[in-house]
Order: C-alpha cells, then structure tokens, then sequence
C-alpha cells in the first residue's frame, strides 16, 4: 500500500491562472526512492509541498483531486498534523532554522510532536549522527558552513523518524562527496526503516543511480512515471541531457591572451584568524573558462572574491587588469529595481538599451518590465546572471551558477558562457557535469588549500 | 540574565534623575562594547542614533518654559519654535532613558542565549520563540545588507552616501518577508502549533539565575524608590 498517493491532483498559486500541477496521478511506496525531475518551475517543489499538506494549507491557491498521506486527506489534515509522518527538507536551509543551537534545532520538530522529554536528546543526537554531525551538536548555526547546516537540517528531518521523506534539492549546496553520502542515506533509510523517500533534484546523475522509480514533470504535467530502468531509455528520447555526463556546450577556441587576474601566493584569514586560502597562485587569461572546484569549506568563494576584487589579500598580491564582475551565490541580492531591466541597468550606469540585449541573451526577453520579485527562482538566477553580463566584464567570476538550475539550462548557459572569448571567465562549482561541460580547465581547492590545476 | 536586564531597563524607566538613567545607560554601554566589534555595531548605532535623534528633536517639538537659548521661526499648526532650558534638560533625561532601554535589548540580544530562554519559558512559549526570532532580525538584517552591497560592488557599483544605502531598506524589508514567510512554512512542516507539544529538559538552576532574579527585583525597587 502507498504511504502517499495523488489522484488527479491540479492546482494553481493565489493570483496565478497558470496550474502549477495539473492532473497529477502517482503513489509513493513504503521502501522506495522515486526522483522526481523536471525543469525549472515544471512543479517538483509544488508536489513535495501537496504531499506535506503545505499546499493548499499554507499557500492557499486552488486545488482539486486528493492527495493522501498514510490514509490522511491532506485537505483535511494539515502540516502540522501531518508532521511526523511526512518530513521535509526544504531548498534553503539558511531559511529553515528556528532555533540558534544545533542540539535545540534538531530537538524542535520532537518537541512539537510531543516526544516525551526524556527521549527527545537521544533522538536528536541519533539523528545527528546518522548524517555524521555528532560534533556540531553544541556548535551555533551561524558558525556552521552552508553544507554542514544542510545535514543539520536533514537531522532534523530524520529525529522524527518520518514513513515519507521529501528532499527538495537537498544537493545543491554540497560538494560531491556530501551529495553521495546524503543519497547513500536515503538508499539506507529506504532499505532499513522503509521510509518513501521522494527526492527533486537537478544534478540528477548520482541519484539515478540509485532511486527505484522516476516521475518527469513538464509545466506541471506528469510527463513519466517508471521504474528507473525505463527512465533511462525515456529521457534519452526526450530529455537527453538529464542523463548527460559532460561534453563541451559548443565550439570555444580559447585564444588565450593577456592575463586579466593573477593570484601570486594569495593568503586570507576572515576576523576568527583562521586560514582560508595559503599562498594560492591562479592566472586567468583573456579567452579561457575556468573551473575551480573544491569541498564545501576550502575557500572557492573566498579565491573567487579575491580574483574580483571583493576581498583584500592578507599576504601575497593580486593584480587585475579592465572590469571584474562577481555572480553572488544568491541570486536573491539582485532585486533592488522595480523592473528586470532597471536591475540589469545597474552595471552599465543606466543604459536600459544595453540591459535589454543582455536579458534576450539569457531568455528574459520580454520580461523587462516584469519585478524582480515575481520571477520565478529559474528566472532570478538568469536576471542575476545578466546583471553581471551587462557590463561586458574582461573578468566574470560566477560562483556556483547553477544552483537550481535544470541540466537544460545549464547546458544553454554554458553555450552561452562558451560563445565569448574575449574575457577570462572563473566558474566556482559543485556541478562537476557542468565543470566539464564549461571548462577549458579544471583548478581543484584541495582541504589542505592547496590548489590543483588540471 | 534577561531578568537582570529587565530589571536595569525597568530600573531606567523608573528612575526620576537624569544623572542615575545615564549612569545606567553607561552601565550597559560597557556590557555591550565587550561584545565582538562586527556583532555589536548595528545595536550601537540603533541605540545610540535614536537616543540622539530624540534629543535633538524633543525641544522643537515640546513648549515648556524656562530659559531661552533659541528662538526660531513660527511654523503654523506647530508655533513658535524655540528650546529652553527645561526642553533641553527633559530632552536628555528621555534620551538617556531611551538609550538604557535600547542598549539592555542590545545586550540581550547580543550577550543571551536565546534558546535557553525559550527553553526556560514555563508560559506564553510561542510569544518568547516570537521574540527570540524577532531578534534575530537584527543580525539578519545586517547579513542581508553585507550581501546586497556586496552584488553591487560585483557589479563594479559602489553605494555611495546616504541616498545610496537608503535604496537597499525597501529590498532589505522585503526580503526580510519573504525570509520569514520560508520560516513559517518550514515550522508549520515541524509541527508547530501542535497540541502537546513538550520540551527538551533544561539543565537546572545554580546559584546565578535566582541572584540574577534578586539583582533584577533589587533594581526595579531602587530605580522606582532611590534613583
């Protein structure tokens, strides 16, 4: 029997006619991991959200068909009901947290399910260590980096010892090895407790390999829904680059010219004293792309705001030559205009013209004077991306570019990126299908700060 | 602790002599100047900068008599403006007041641990988790600047002067919603607002916490009686 079921389920955000799902039928399985694919805005977060009952509950919105959670109708049973049996861990961890101590973080979902007191720390530290963050137990979330919070907030999920576990993106801020173990465990939690694990993702490859069944969703319809063998054979038909290891978006002869930044024995320390980057040497050269790749902690965002300029160098000197612009993790902190084109008109000191050829080039065109704020998460991190274009920069640095973002649209942005060779481009990413996908050349930040050109 | 500081802004509040409120304020000054410089400027200067706004503006807007320093224009509805002696005093007793109050809640917030305290709530726990998310906005909001500033200088865009910084309040308030509204929703999916709810167990009290409570009953009847 399925511990969720959708029957038929459409439904559309408050003050949108579009349906942001539409007539979607598929049962979750008690043991089974079904990856739910789809491009950006095809509606995976909005099923995750139907299945906790925050849709239409929290959201509003109008919805029809039923969805049911072990035999509870979501219509009439709401999250917090449903908490407990159904765990989510959503996009943003930073946006998740209640509490300021790691322990009491963990401990919060309990205790709002009336865990008897006694057992509640057991739990929390059970959980804890089931992602292998024992240690940060006592620690501050402030002080945590993005993707020790993430394991923090997927304990959290896990201490309530949930029968369906949603991960939206769960994967997106950690490197490779975090993103295999994280899998590796909701492989175990499936196989061992028989927990449905239902997971969205858009660095699909680890998580094929894997999961038991596949739903592809597009513009909101269930396109697939299959056992993960037949999926294979589905989107290599239809949407071949989900399944695409890397290969070169293009043709890009690097003329290698000029060298526009170079990092010469480059020390950084933040107020705590602590090392981020020792003696790191890079040169970036007019015409190149280059990816600098590395664990979560070894100082990529640290070497991409030294290269443009953003940070000072503790010891060593960094020399730069022409415009540097730097793409902000959070595509969030470029909203400050009432109007997409305003917002890109920022870095060319108001020249809307030039703005608006810059968003066509990123497929915003017609979108000028649509708010930044109305724009779907796709479609910021495209604003965003256009905001540091516009200027024409002789050296972009774009840190992680492709949070969120479909294999698709990766691929159409490193087509993009790949069709100028007048500037030296740095990329920081966890996305090794997009490094290669990108890069003329790969630079990796060892934990021991060491940099490793290939 | 927070009863402690409680008590030192009630004791301010109560007090009848503008040499005791700035006494107090000075006192908690320094218990927020120990803080970590990157934490406790935006308290400081919320603090301090309010507390200097309101004296500098309390005497145009009050008529009390006294010595006149100024005599300005006469402004309809409002009158003559002027600023007395007995303005002035008054002024600075509120504003030194205000400080007290402003910088016991910099302290707080700066110095506490918050989750202790929600922890310790024995009633009314949803409107402490209230306040202690509440005071996260502060560092959140500072965090939110450094990053909006920072997309600006990527972009080759410094903010310059106070027009500049004014542009990012409207983005920051908004993403300050919408970071909250994430919050909502990712607490209603743990559950909150369940009936039942119980807590994890709190270590117990030792000799600090009742004479933090008997510190904080001692400043509220001297601020009221002596100060």
């Amino acid at each position: 029997m399925a511990v969720g079921r959708a029957e038929n389920l459409s439904f559309a955000y408050p003050g949108s006619t579009a349906l942001a799902l539409r007539d979607v039928s598929a049962g979750l399985a008690p043991g089974q991991v079904t990856l739910v694919l789809g491009r950006s805005g095809s509606g995976k977060s909005t099923l995750l959200r139907a299945f906790a009952g925050l849709v239409p509950h929290f959201h509003g919105g109008r919805f029809s068909g039923r969805v049911e959670v072990a035999g509870l109708d979501t219509r009439r049973h709401g999250p917090a009901r449903l908490a407990g049996i159904v765990a989510t861990l959503f996009q943003d961890p930073e946006d998740q947290v209640v509490f300021t101590r790691v322990l009491n973080e963990v401990a919060f979902g309990l205790e709002n399910l009336g865990t008897p007191p006694q057992k509640i720390e057991a739990r929390a530290t059970d959980a804890l260590a089931s992602v292998g963050a024992e240690h940060l137990a006592g620690r501050l979330v402030t002080e945590l980096s993005g993707g020790e919070l993430q394991r923090v907030c997927l304990a959290a999920t896990l201490a309530l010892e949930p029968q369906l576990l949603l991960l939206d993106e769960p994967m997106s801020q950690l490197d490779p090895e975090a993103a295999e173990a994280l899998v590796e465990l909701a492989l175990r939690l499936a196989r061992d407790r028989g927990t449905a694990v239902l997971l969205s993702e858009q660095r699909p490859a680890l998580p094929l390999e894997v999961c038991d069944r596949v739903l592809f969703l597009e513009d909101g319809r269930l396109m697939f829904d299959g056992p993960v063998r037949r999926a294979g054979t589905w989107l290599e038909q239809h949407h071949p680059l989900f399944l695409s290891a890397g290969g070169w978006a293009g043709v890009h002869r690097p003329n290698l010219g000029e060298a526009t930044c170079r990092l010469d024995e480059v020390s950084f320390a933040y107020e705590d004293n602590l090392l981020v980057l020792d003696n790191a040497s890079i040169e970036l050269r007019r015409g190149e792309i280059v990816a600098l790749i590395g664990p979560n902690g070894s100082g990529k965002t640290t070497l991409a705001k030294l290269a443009a300029g953003l940070l000072e160098p503790l010891s060593g000197r960094v020399e730069r030559s022409g415009r540097a612009t730097y793409l902000s993790q959070d595509p969030g902190r470029y909203v400050l205009r009432e109007r997409a084109d305003e917002e890109v008109a920022i870095g060319v000191g108001g020249d809307l013209a030039a703005a608006s050829r810059t968003l066509a080039a990123v497929g915003l065109a017609g979108d000028e004077d649509r708010h930044p704020r109305d724009l779907s998460s796709g479609e910021r991190e495209r604003l965003a991306l256009a905001a540091v274009l516009a200027p024409e920069p002789d050296l972009l640095v774009l840190d992680e570019p492709t949070r969120g973002v479909d294999p698709e649209r990766k691929h159409e942005l490193a087509a993009l990126l790949r069709a100028n060779t007048a500037r030296a481009t740095l990329v920081v990413t966890h996305d090794r299908v997009f490094a290669k996908t990108v890069a003329d050349r790969v630079v990796s930040l060892a934990p021991d700060r060491e940099l490793v050109h290939a | 602790m927070a009863a402690l500081l409680f008590g030192l802004a009630a004791a301010a509040l109560l007090a009848h002599h503008t040499v005791s409120v700035a006494a107090l304020a000075v006192l908690l000054l320094v218990v927020c100047l120990r803080a970590p410089v990157s934490r406790r400027w935006p308290y400081l200067v919320g603090a301090v900068g309010s507390a200097a706004a309101l004296f500098v503006l309390t005497p145009f807007v009050e008529r009390l008599p006294g010595t006149v320093f100024w005599s300005g224009p006469t402004i309809p509805v409002v009158g003559t403006l002027d600023v007395t002696s007995t303005e002035l005093s008054g002024a600075l007793f509120n504003a030194c007041r205000l400080a007290a109050v402003s910088l016991a809640f910099s302290a707080y917030a700066l110095w506490l641990d918050h989750d202790r305290l929600v922890q310790a709530a024995g009633f009314a726990r949803r409107s402490v988790l209230a306040v202690a998310l509440a005071t996260r906005l502060v560092p959140a909001l500072e965090r939110d600047a450094a990053g909006l500033v920072e997309a600006l200088r990527g972009r080759g865009v410094e903010p310059e002067g106070l027009r500049g910084r004014a542009r990012l309040l409207s983005p920051l308030l908004a993403g300050s919603l919408e970071r909250s509204l994430n919050l909502a929703e990712a607490m209603e999916a743990r559950g909150f607002g369940r009936p039942g709810a119980t807590r994890l167990p709190q270590p117990r009290w030792g000799l600090r916490e009742p004479l933090a409570l008997a510190g904080a009953a001692l400043a509220v009847v001297v601020g009221a009686l002596w100060l």
